[in-house]
């Protein structure tokens, strides 16, 4: 298996979209929140301060009438009269002359320096409560009579603290928003990618070669649901088709040997027949030959399929790589040195668990691949790496070069230039015998020539 | 020899049959897996051939209930399924040898005479023989004509396999599973170059060859009439 490059790690819960998505939308919703809260209160405050004028001009306009059926004596009775009774709260009156002294109303002493040139002017009034000297804001109207002035007011402190209790519970409000929205957020990004992160590991698993492996579906009806339900869909059909594939490719090949059986019996009994003339006998052999290669390619093939449908081994066994690699290179070692190369083997113990005779064949495979295109020395190495056996198999011959490395391991792929002697299906065989071994199979620049790498996984047990 | 073979295709019996025959064997034919086992259990036999795949009986299904009847007739199992683990499988069932269809016809004699020679016995003796060729196992010595040879490890565990079958033909892929116990054929012929390497030990320097290539099917060691 080729190593994934651009794998990354899933990021923290922090940095999911979904973490940033429940941020903006907390945002969003605070700040929503604050607008209609603000609406709310300068709606509020402006009614009450109409509320409050609304009172006063009545006040006011009810005492004008009285000065101009009784003058100033009338209205003093009146004034006198409303404090006696059950007045509204927080009311203020006063009635002065020309000279602002006071002469009715329940106020001291005039407030203001003169006539005020507000049309509502506010001032400060002191009282007593509990020895304790209290100050009230009070909104006035001042109504100019022929010989004095009228002022009727509100204490408008109670408004003070409405609006004071209302920004407290606003900005509670908007706090406990944006706190409730941001954890929901958290908690929220973090179920999704707990959800990611299973259907990614799923994947990884079917990627590896389990077609028969299904994303998670959490049964919510959510997006994440259906997309699981779409991607499940698409992997069925793919598991489907690579089944009918193997099935017909498989019964293919059983197919191909009834009539490939009997074309080597006639041959065969041909050759054994009374003596055929020269040239006969000679294409007899040849096609016997010919028989030979197809039978090995188809043999092959089927070999190929079996590691890639991941049945179970008949033969998993704990294996010493180590030890069979020098048997292996031992087998080989006279052929090489037949051919003027050199195959030297450098195998320590490092144990897998696996088919004995399977890695035997990747084992000759990639010899026999060194042997064809490899030139000088063949060099076999063998180690534990503590994390799992180890195999490198490198060359001086040509290499593979880097873009080809990934196609060379699929089947019938011959690289241009290169011999055209072999089936072209040894190192796909290689590919398949690692991926059922899961191991990790690399090619690289021996610089020069190729190396082969496996990274076989501890042994079971 | 006595011999049965049980299989299905015709056509692929007619070439067993006669190529059996024109060897010199004694063969009788079972058409299915029923008629097999009961031939098998009637009959005596030095080898049964059997198809892997047959009608009413599977032919591992045959071995097997063959030796629960404790009858130890070798076997030779011949099948369409022809990868490692198919292998593996099929001997771990009980069969004596798997050979793999479409198969060389010398390959079926090899081994079915190999299978006929493992029943009677091997040679009990500490030294196997071939004409002047002596192979002492215990002290693990080659000499021929009195002359001690070397060789290596390697050569000995082949030369005492070929030995141990001498007049006999040995192919490569018995030679393969024998003495290198692997279940597949390689591309390359590999072995050929370590049967080129034990001649020179042991033929080189005498006037008699005794290691022979046997044309389309394999070795033997023997001493050649003259």
């Amino acid at each position: 298996m080729q190593p994934m490059e651009n794998e990354r790690p899933l990021p923290s819960s922090l940095h999911t979209s979904a973490f940033r998505l429940a941020l903006a939308y907390c945002g969003l919703f605070t700040l929503g929140v604050s607008a209609l809260l603000g609406a709310i209160y300068l709606i509020t405050a402006r009614a009450l301060a109409a509320q409050v004028d609304n009172v006063i001009m009545i006040e006011l306009e009810a005492l004008a009438d009285e000065y101009d059926r009784e003058g100033a004596p009338g209205v003093a009775a009146e004034l006198t009269r409303l404090q006696a009774g059950w007045g509204r709260a927080g009311a203020a009156y006063l009635l002065v002359d020309r000279n602002f002294i006071p002469r009715a109303g329940n106020l001291t002493s005039w407030p203001f320096k003169g006539l005020p040139r507000a049309q509502w002017p506010e001032f400060e009034i002191e009282t007593q409560r509990a020895d304790k000297p209290v100050h009230h804001r009070v909104r006035a109207r001042i109504f100019t009579l022929t010989d004095g002035y009228l002022l009727v007011g509100t204490d408008i402190s109670q408004r003070r603290n409405f609006q004071h209790s209302f920004r407290l519970a606003t900005l509670w409000g908007i706090g406990s928003t944006a706190l409730l929205g941001g954890l929901l957020g958290f908690w929220l990004s973090r179920r999704l990618m707990l959800r990611v992160r299973a259907m990614s590991a799923e994947c990884e698993l079917i990627l590896a070669g389990d077609l028969s492996r299904r994303l998670p579906i959490a049964g919510v009806h959510d997006e994440f649901d259906a997309l699981a339900l779409a991607v499940n869909r698409v992997l069925a059909r793919l598991d489907e088709q690579t089944h009918v594939l193997r099935a017909t490719f498989d019964s293919t090949a059983h197919d191909l040997r009834g009539p490939l059986s009997r074309l080597r019996g006639r041959l065969e009994e041909l050759l054994r027949s009374a003596a055929l003339p020269e040239p006969a006998g000679a294409s007899v052999e040849r096609a016997l030959q010919d028989l030979d290669r197809v039978q090995r390619t188809l043999t092959t093939l089927l070999q190929i399929a079996q590691a890639e449908s991941r049945a179970p081994l008949a033969d998993s066994a704990r294996v010493n790589l180590g030890a069979l690699a020098r048997e292996i290179a031992a087998l080989y070692e006279p052929a090489a040195r037949d051919q003027g190369l050199r195959l030297h083997c450098d195998a320590a113990d490092a144990f897998l668990t696996g088919s004995r005779q399977l890695i035997a064949q990747l084992l000759s495979n990639l010899i026999e691949n060194s042997l064809k295109h490899g030139g000088g020395e063949i060099h076999i190495e063998v180690h534990d790496s503590g994390s799992g056996a180890r195999l490198t198999v490198s060359d001086r011959g040509p290499g593979i070069a880097p873009q080809d490395r990934e196609r060379v391991l699929r089947p019938f792929v011959r690289l241009a230039g290169g011999s055209t002697a072999g089936s072209g299906l040894g190192l796909s065989l290689v590919a398949a015998i690692a991926r059922l071994h899961e191991a990790q199979l690399s090619l690289k620049d021996n610089t020069p020539g190729l190396r082969v790498t496996l990274r076989f996984p501890l042994p079971a047990g | 020899m006595r011999l049965l073979l049980i299989e299905d295709d015709r056509e692929a019996a007619r070439f067993v049959l006669k190529g059996l025959r024109e060897s010199g064997h004694t063969v009788e034919h079972a058409a299915d897996g029923r008629e097999g086992l009961f031939r098998a259990t009637e009959g005596q036999y030095d080898v049964i051939i059997t198809d892997r795949m047959l009608p009413h009986l599977d032919g591992l299904a045959i071995v097997q209930l063959l030796r629960q009847q404790g009858r130890d007739t070798p076997v030779l199992v011949l099948s369409a399924l022809g990868t490692v683990d198919d292998r593996v499988r099929g001997l771990k069932a009980g069969g004596d040898d798997y050979l793999t269809k479409p198969f060389a016809f010398s390959e079926l004699l090899a081994r079915v005479e190999a299978l006929q020679r493992r029943r009677s016995g091997f040679q009990t003796a500490t030294t196997l023989r071939v004409a002047d060729l002596e192979l002492d196992l215990l002290g693990r010595r080659v000499t021929r004509a009195g002359r001690a040879l070397n060789i290596t490890a390697r050569e000995f565990t082949l030369l005492e396999f070929l030995m141990r079958r001498a007049g006999q033909v040995v192919t490569r892929t018995m030679l393969l599973e024998g003495v290198w116990d692997l279940q597949f054929d390689p591309q390359s012929n590999p072995v050929e170059v370590h049967i080129s390497r034990l001649r020179q030990a042991i033929d080189r320097d005498f006037d008699k060859p005794l290691l022979h290539t046997v044309r389309g099917a394999g070795y033997v060691i023997r001493e050649e009439p003259q």
